[in-house]
Order: structure tokens, then sequence, then C-alpha cells
């Protein structure tokens, strides 16, 4: 096993104030939230695995070894309990067609459920969410958000493909280190704009 | 090729910012090294970028000193050679060259006459990184040739002419045999290149606008185009870009890679979207001192 200073990237004399500091950020970075419909989910879902040992076993050693943690705990089985990991397309069809793309789409042959989806001639609502779908797997925002439209236009009591349209909305997740305000472009300002003029090799001098 | 993939230096700690600038003059070298003197002028940005994520994740790296190109007599700390660059460096004259062979195609005899004359030049450079790297040579031929193609049968899709891009840029990362590693580099260049793409095709929005030339943003949007929609979905990709570096171990780099990611990026497209990046772009102040 790592050690586990080395895993929440702390000194081995570190404070136990800065162990959870660093324990907690790295836990925020590593949340389920971040990684909803994400191809990476089971990296990320690893990797909260390992911060957890490793605050685990710091805990112990320093509470004298044997006792089982103190302080973290619940905040550990607070992330534990989230889910990470794919949106499941479940049983929501009475279509068996559908019903096989869905199943396609879970497994992750996306050329599969295209294939059949082609083939369907009586586009519905759940036709343009399943394409939806397809499209947002690959990380096609826009087509997803097309399609995700259209399954809400013509079936506007349809609570999955509603909830399907307002996530892609949320624009994708990602974890934002602290000092990095919003990330995004809002963050941005004129100043800002003129760092990046004089981006890496300022003033001319490497 | 492009260099939107930059660093925001006023962020990086001194570390950091030398650790890229040694990266940067390392590529340089082995770029004149491996493809002679000419090489280092289609030194960019953006493969210094690829060059820091193909690197081993080690925890401190100790620069070499070798000969500047731009100052033969001044010997200056760079990284040194390494398999990481040598990938990096053959790609960029793959790509650049391939470039080149679209701009000769599509502006015509006496417009894409300086792209014949440089892809000549490029020429001896390119058959020996093809031959390096036979794989990434037809990938890049292949999506080109898609991209080339979707281009002309005008597709509305933005995302399916990004998609041919993104799926080029995936494939420069050569596999590790570690699909811990593997896969998030993978995506990470898949966003990355649908970033480069969609935002290259903002840049040339108007131009491609006023000389009626295919732009996907035209055909998805209207003339005017629409910043808001286009940056929710470079948003989505950056963000897809960063949850795949947060799961990968860059060591030493991790803090430039981040950089770029978190703030460079933003940074340019914020450039682009509000019309300085030309200016920017123009005064090419890096250029002065590599």
């Amino acid at each position: 096993m790592k050690d586990p200073y080395s895993v929440l990237g702390v000194s081995a004399n570190a404070s136990d104030e800065e162990i959870k500091k660093a324990y907690r950020e790295l836990a925020r970075k590593y949340h389920p939230d971040n990684y909803q419909n994400n191809p990476l989910a089971d990296l990320a879902e690893e990797k909260m695995k390992e911060i957890n040992e490793a605050y685990d076993a710091i805990t112990r050693q320093r509470s004298g070894g044997g006792q089982s943690s103190y302080g973290g705990g619940g905040y550990q089985a607070n992330y534990q309990q989230q889910q990470y990991g794919q949106q499941q397309y479940g049983g929501a069809s009475s279509n068996p067609t559908y019903v096989r793309v869905r199943n396609l789409i879970n497994s992750g042959d996306l050329q599969g459920a295209e294939r059949i989806l082609s083939e369907v001639g009586q586009r519905n609502g759940e036709w343009y969410f399943l394409t939806g779908s397809i499209a947002y797997r690959k990380g096609w925002l826009d087509e997803a958000m097309q399609n995700y439209t259209i399954a809400v236009q013509m079936e506007p009591n349809n609570m999955e493909y509603r909830q399907a349209l307002v996530m892609s909305r949320q624009g994708g997740q990602a974890y934002q280190p602290y000092g990095y305000a919003g990330g995004g472009i809002d963050a941005c300002d004129c100043c800002t704009t003129l760092m990046c003029m004089n981006l890496c090799c300022g003033g001319g001098r490497c | 090729m492009f260099g939107y993939v930059r660093p925001v230096r006023d962020e990086l700690k001194c570390k950091d910012f030398d650790l890229y600038r040694n990266t940067y003059c390392g590529l340089c070298r082995t770029l004149r090294r491996r493809y002679g003197l000419l090489a280092p002028m289609i030194l960019n940005f953006d493969f210094t970028f690829l060059a820091l994520l193909l690197a081993p994740a080690e925890d401190r790296f100790t620069p070499c000193r070798g000969r500047c190109h731009a100052n033969p007599f001044r010997r200056i700390p760079m990284c040194p050679e390494s398999p990481e660059l040598e990938a990096a460096a053959d790609e960029c004259v793959i790509l650049t060259y391939w470039k080149l062979r679209d701009s000769v195609r599509d502006d015509g005899f006496w417009g894409g006459l300086p792209a014949r004359l440089l892809s000549w030049l490029l020429g001896p450079a390119y058959r020996r990184a093809a031959k390096q790297r036979p794989g990434f040579d037809r990938t890049a031929v292949r999506c080109l040739g898609e991209l080339a193609e979707l281009e002309k049968e005008g597709c509305p899709s933005m995302d399916r002419t990004a998609d041919a891009f993104a799926r080029l840029l995936q494939a420069a990362a050569p596999p590790t045999g570690n699909p811990g590693r593997d896969r998030p580099v993978e995506l990470l260049l898949y966003h990355l290149g649908r970033w480069i793409y969609l935002t290259d095709a903002r840049d040339d929005l108007e131009e491609d606008r006023k000389r009626g030339r295919y732009n996907p943003l035209v055909l998805r949007f209207g003339p005017q185009g629409d910043d808001q929609a286009l940056g929710a979905t470079l948003e989505h990709s950056l963000n897809m870009a960063r949850s795949a570096f947060c799961v990968l171990d860059l060591g030493c780099r991790t803090a430039a890679v981040e950089n770029i990611l978190y703030l460079g990026l933003p940074l340019v497209q914020r450039a682009v979207f509000d019309g300085s990046w030309k200016q920017i772009k123009k005064q090419k102040i890096w250029r002065t001192d590599a």
C-alpha cells in the first residue's frame, strides 16, 4: 500500500488540521457530483477509496492504533453513500426496440444503439431522448441538447426527458480548485485578458 | 499549430513557469535535432502542452543545459530529450504538414502558394516523422479526410465536425498500456480537440462568412453565431477535460497543466469571443524570445 501521507499530499509531520484540510480538498475533487455521467467515474471512485483509506490509516495511527477512526468517519460515510457512475437508462420504455437500445447504451455499445435507432421509422419523444443520450455519452453536448429539447417538446410531461435536458444545460461538472474563482469565462475581466496577452514569455525575455 | 493552449504566466509559480519554459525549449531542441534547422519554426504552445501531458509522473525533474536555437551563444536550461518530447515533436511535424496541405487545397493557386512552399520545405521532415509514427500519420490522414468531406458536404452539426478533429488529437497520446492513465489522457485530449476546433471555428467566423467558406457555427447558429450556446458547449468540454485531469497523476507537472486547463483556455476563449485574440496573435510577444 502507498504511504498514506503521500496519498493525501502532506508531510508525515503535518498537523491533524492540515491533514483534515488536505483530505477535504481531495474529497471535494473526487466527489461523485463531479463525475455524474462521466466515463471516468470508476477511476474517480477508486481515487476516493484511496484517500478514504489513507485518511483512515492516519487517524487510526495517530489515535494510538487499534481503534477505529475518529472525527472523519461521518464525513466519509457521507461520501460513500453517494453513487458514482452513469445514469442508467431503466425500464421506462414499453417499446421492445427502445428497451434494447437502452440496454446497449448501458453496456456502452453506442454504435449498436445508434444503428438500431437509425432503423426506426416512427420517431417519438423517446427516440429523440435516446438519440440525445447517445450524443451526451459521446461528449457531443450540442446534439444532445437539441435532441433532448425535441423530446421534451413532444412529451412535456415526461420527467426523464426533462431531467436530462436540465442536466445537460448545467454544462458538465468538474472540480474547481480554490483560488480559481468559478473557473468559467465569467470569472475573467479585462485585466486577466491583458494577462493573457502577456502569456508565457512576457516582456520578450525567456 | 493554433497556439490556443497556453498557460497564464502571472498565475504560475516560478518553478512551474521554469518547468513550462524548459519543456518548450526542450521541444524546440528535439525538433531541431530530429528535423533540422528549420523545424523549430513550427514549435508551438499546443504541442508543449502535449509534451507536458505525456511526460511520466515524476515528482521532481532536473533540466539539462543546452544551446538556445534562437541565440546559439546562450546556454539555457531545458528538458532533456525523452520519448515523450520525441512523440510530441514527431506529431507536431505530421500535423503541421497536413494542415499546410489542407491550406494548399483550400486557398486556391495563388492563395495557397505560401503553404505550398512551406509544405515543400517540411516534406522531408514529414516523411521521416511519418515513418516514426505510422499509426498517428494514418489517423491524421483519415480524420482530416473525414473533416474535409464533412466540410465539403456542408455538415450542419458542429459536434460531428469537431469529433473528426477531436479523434485526431485523441490519437496523439501513444498508449502506455496502463488504462488508468491512457483513458483519462485520451478523454482529455478528445475534449481539448473539440475545444480547439470549435474555438478556431469561432475565430474564423467572420472571415469564413465574408468569403462564403464553410463554418460549422454559421450553419448551426446562423451568420451571427451564438456565443452563449457555443460558450456552454465549450465549457462542457473544458469541464470534461478537467475531470479527466483530476484523476491523472502528473507529478511535478500538475500545476502547469492545471493552470492551462483552468485559466489559460478560458482566457483565450474569452479573447476569441470578444475579438481581442486577433490582436494578441499579431503581437507575437512570445516569438521574440523563443
